[in-house]
């Protein structure tokens, strides 16, 4: 309650003060700052999204601020419609052209993505210049505020229009980001396999956050035309992208406070540049933070030296150029680049970021309290397991090139059974898991769940169909919580819709979301560290995770791909544990493993790989004496019994 | 249409493509031994060029002007890699698109307040004859771009496949961590291709200032075209590099020549979202398969 109270109150009380500043003040400089100051705030607010939540360098928010600013203005000026429809039209493009984008976009990461975009924003900017009979070209566009309700908006009055619009977009992203939409959003930038495989969909969530953003930035940019009512195509190029890039990481990532802390300070970057004795006053200040924040990384060891350093360098090296320089708007760019350099290296939280832990402390912020966990028997009911055929491979082959990685694959994994499946390394074992998870294509043959074929290569829809699995080389969410790791992948609990959640009125879902998640963590045992981020956890907490987010799939088939790979005895026992409670739920679980010991005690039938084929089935004590399987491992056959069983064991 | 007008257009522009693939080429060299590339390279391309010009004006002859203009690349290269890359690197994340596009932009602003923010000649002592080759006109500056770029891609090969240090380049870019076992650092590795895409961006800039002039922003419109034929051609196949820059040099020319100059870029942007899109590997790079 207390955590509401001080969050909401924080808010409360910033916009009543933005609300009453033109009843107070009326020098119209200062109010004209402001009104740029909301404008600014919806569109880093948009920028976010795909900078902070999906994690991409997003270089085309400024062609979308440009797009949206020029459709505002013809919607005014050739169709003679008024602000609202222009405003509209402008988040519509914003929308719409942003959903376009991503579409091929979708596949990109990192530096592909940074280049389409960049791709798109010059597309943009030379459209606008060169279209001149519809934009004017470099003449630009001159356009005036079309009255609202007969009124004419005057400076005030669009101020406040700008501030609640800012307002009513903040609610609305502050509910969409702290509910499923936004979990989806940051597990897609930390694992996008994963996010695929817990059957969350990266497709529908990347372009719904691209569209989003650049929705907003859409929408930023038609109140930008009202409020310069001139347009250039020259306003809206790189050196502004690298502006907004500023505010977004110098503000703070991931926070709607920091997206208006960013928005605070590209507003006042002009005038802390032209104005000698501010510049001088700031970067004297930005020099100190870097050398205090330095010094502390560097005590306390928490990060390198040139971390440390490298932001010092930068802001020396700004307090000594604004001694020397004669014009510090002519380095105006230098300036931006060595403040970014150093936020970058040395705040990579930005100022909110580091404020926020401040802030949290100096208040005594409480975390949100957990709730009570759901009844586990609720969450994930207690299956009836009768042993009929609940997976069945029919030849199933992978070649990768003339690598025959599975070649002929046929086996039953029936249900409730803790299937097996072991072999050499390069046997084909891991390919096995990828292709029914459907992270391949197969090359032939066919899999069958329950009897109705699978879908091939997608994650995805093989998720959906209700087959979870793990990942051998960790694919957790490392900057979600335990919690939220296991959240992502619930299922059957998110029914509201985009519009519901937007309103927040999704709130019982999402305490219900944190109950039965909860309750999965109490199974595994890391209740405990529930609010702990994953990145943090230790190894073997994170296999456990790893485990109990699968389980959040409420599968038919559970595949864990070597579970115990790397494990300390301690963990191996309570991972062995742990899957053994898993089994009692009659889930069906195939197990990939190399210990010898672990697949003993769990596994009822083991079929053992070679070579892309099945060499041996069978109860574990088959298969250890097996010789053909002895062969495999060991590389010769025993010399006690002559080796004549080249036919597989009937299981 | 007047099919020698039009060959004559498609012949310059594929000279000129032949700059984009060069620059490319930089990130190719780059991106196989650390996976990253500078995202302003176009801004190492115009010091340089500014740098090699001051070099001139100094009263250097043309060739010892462009050593020392490529060693000045190199050690730009060197900065960027040092303060950009390498902690991003370390840290396997992508911090290095942002870092990089940052000291570019310092770059850029350094130049526009050292040299100033006007277009210079840059002086050349290749004479601008035409030499008219199966009916159409090739300038010998034109030819000399083309000479270059080709000398210098050819050297670079060399050195990867006849020198030891060429092959720990190789061993690098084909399995960091098995590199590293072997006794090669990769660190420093990694440095020595900054350092060679800071020279070839070196070299880019002094081929084509003759052409375009010199001034702050001759490399804004290349870079993206280079970015482009990287992208298209794939960032591990140099000789996709110069068979695409080619063709996109003379589709860029025609286009200008059809739909008016203030297109010219267009086509490239096209192409580069198109492929992204269709073949993020690029037209001659390997796919690879994800795994997990």
């Amino acid at each position: 309650m207390k955590r509401i109270l001080l969050l909401r109150g924080a808010e409360l009380i910033v916009f009543a003060l933005l609300a009453t500043i033109p009843l107070l003040v009326v020098n119209p400089y200062a109010l004209g700052l402001l009104t740029l100051l909301a404008i600014y705030g919806i569109l880093l607010i948009g920028l976010d999204v795909t900078v902070g939540y999906l994690g991409q360098v997003n270089l085309a928010h400024v062609a979308f601020l440009g797009l949206g600013a020029y459709t505002a203005g013809l919607v005014v000026t050739k169709l003679g419609l008024g602000m609202a429809p222009a405003l509209l039209a402008a988040m519509a493009v914003g929308l719409l052209l942003g959903g376009l984008l991503a579409l091929p976009a979708l596949r990109l990461e990192g530096p592909q993505f940074a280049l389409a975009t960049l791709s798109f924003s010059a597309l943009s900017t030379t459209a606008l210049n060169e279209l001149e009979g519809l934009t004017g070209g470099a003449q630009g566009l001159s356009l005036s505020r079309p009255p609202v309700f007969g009124y004419a908006l005057t400076p005030p009055l669009f101020y406040w229009l700008c501030m609640a619009l800012l307002a009513v977009v903040w609610m609305l992203m502050r509910n969409l980001l702290a509910s499923q939409w936004g979990r989806a959003f940051e597990a897609l930038r930390d694992s996008p396999i994963a996010t695929d495989a817990m059957g969350v969909g990266t497709y529908r969530h990347k372009v719904a956050a691209f569209a989003l953003g650049s929705g907003l930035g859409g929408l930023a940019g038609g109140l930008y035309a009202f409020n310069f009512q001139y347009l250039q195509p020259q306003s809206f190029t790189y050196d502004l992208m690298i502006i907004l890039l500023l505010g977004v990481v110098l503000g703070g990532r991931k926070s709607l406070w920091g997206a208006f802390v960013g928005a605070s300070v590209i507003v006042l970057l002009p005038n802390l540049l032209s104005n000698r004795l501010l510049f001088q006053v700031f970067s004297g200040l930005g020099f100190a933070m870097a050398l205090a924040a330095g010094w502390r990384g560097l005590m306390k060891k928490t990060t390198r030296p040139f971390q440390a350093l490298a932001p010092v360098a930068a802001m020396g090296l700004l307090v000594v150029g604004g001694l020397l320089v004669e014009n510090t708007e002519d380095w105006r760019k230098a300036i931006f680049a060595l403040m970014l350099f150093s936020v970058v290296v040395g705040l990579p939280e930005g100022i909110m970021g580091f404020l926020a832990l401040f802030l949290a402390k100096l208040f005594r912020v409480p975390h949100a309290p957990l709730p009570e966990p759901s009844d586990l028997d609720a969450v994930l009911p207690v299956r009836a397991a009768d042993g009929s055929p609940l997976l069945v491979l029919e030849d199933l082959k992978r070649y990768f090139g003339g690598v025959k990685a599975v070649d002929g694959l046929s086996m039953t994994i029936r249900s409730g059974a803790i299937h097996g499946l072991i072999g050499p390394n390069g046997s084909g074992k891991s390919t096995v898991v990828n292709v029914i998870s459907g992270l391949y294509t197969p090359s032939s043959g066919r899999t069958l769940l329950r009897g109705v074929a699978l879908p091939s290569g997608s994650l995805f829809q093989v998720a959906q169909a209700g087959v979870a699995r793990t990942f051998q080389n960790l694919q957790l969410f490392g900057e979600l919580t335990t919690l939220e790791n296991v959240m992502v992948a619930l299922k059957g609990v998110y029914r509201s819709s985009l519009p519901l959640v937007l309103l927040g009125l999704a709130r019982t879902e999402e305490r219900r979301a944190r109950a039965d998640a909860l309750a999965l963590l109490e199974l595994i045992g890391l209740k405990a560290q529930a609010l702990t981020k994953a990145k943090d956890l230790t190894y073997g907490a994170q296999r456990f995770l790893e485990i109990a987010r699968a389980l959040a799939r409420k599968p038919d088939l559970l595949i864990l791909d070597e579970p115990a790979a790397g494990l300390a005895h301690p963990d191996v026992l309570q991972q062995i544990e742990i899957i053994k409670r898993i089994h009692q739920r009659g889930i069906t679980i195939v197990l990939i493993e190399h210990h010898m010991d672990v697949v003993s005690e769990l596994c009822d039938t083991v079929t053992v790989l070679d070579g892309g084929k099945i060499i041996a089935e069978g109860t574990p004590e088959e298969i250890k004496r097996h010789p053909r399987v002895v062969e495999a491992y060991l590389g010769h056959p025993p010399q006690t019994e002559t080796s004549g069983g080249a036919e597989p064991l009937p299981a | 249409m007047n099919a020698s007008i039009i060959g004559q257009m498609a012949v310059s522009g594929a000279l000129m493509g032949l700059v984009y693939a060069l620059i490319a080429y930089g990130f190719q060299l780059t991106y196989a031994t650390s996976k990253s590339i500078n995202f302003g390279q176009g801004e190492l391309v115009m010091v340089s060029a500014f740098f090699s010009l001051t070099l001139t004006n100094l009263g250097l002859p043309y060739w010892l002007m462009v050593p020392g203009g490529l060693l000045f690349g190199a050690l730009l290269g060197l900065v960027v890699e040092r303060a950009g890359v390498r902690l991003a690197l370390e840290q396997k994340g992508e911090g290095w698109i942002l870092l990089t596009i940052i000291i570019g932009l310092f770059f850029f602003s350094a130049a526009e307040n050292i040299w100033g923010r006007d277009d210079r000649p840059f002086p050349t002592p290749i004479s601008a004859d035409p030499i008219h080759v199966l009916g159409v006109d090739i300038t010998r500056i034109e030819l000399s771009v083309a000479v270059g770029v080709l000398a210098i891609m050819g050297l670079v090969e060399l050195f990867k496949r006849r020198t030891l240090l060429g092959k720990a380049f190789e061993a690098v870019s084909a399995d960091r961590d098995a590199a590293e076992l072997m006794g090669i650092s990769a660190t420093r590795t990694v440095m020595l291709s900054y350092g060679l895409s800071g020279s070839v961006a070196a070299l880019a800039g002094i081929l084509v200032s003759p052409i375009t002039t010199v001034g702050p922003t001759m490399a804004s419109a290349l870079i993206l075209k280079a970015f482009s034929v990287a992208v298209v051609a794939g960032l591990d196949s140099g000789f996709g590099v110069v068979l695409v820059g080619m063709f996109l040099g003379a589709l860029e020319s025609l286009a200008s020549f059809y739909l008016g100059s203030g297109w010219r870029e267009a086509p490239g942007l096209v192409l580069l979202i198109l492929a992204l899109a269709l073949r993020p590997t690029g037209v001659f790079g390997k796919a690879t398969i994800r795994k997990v």
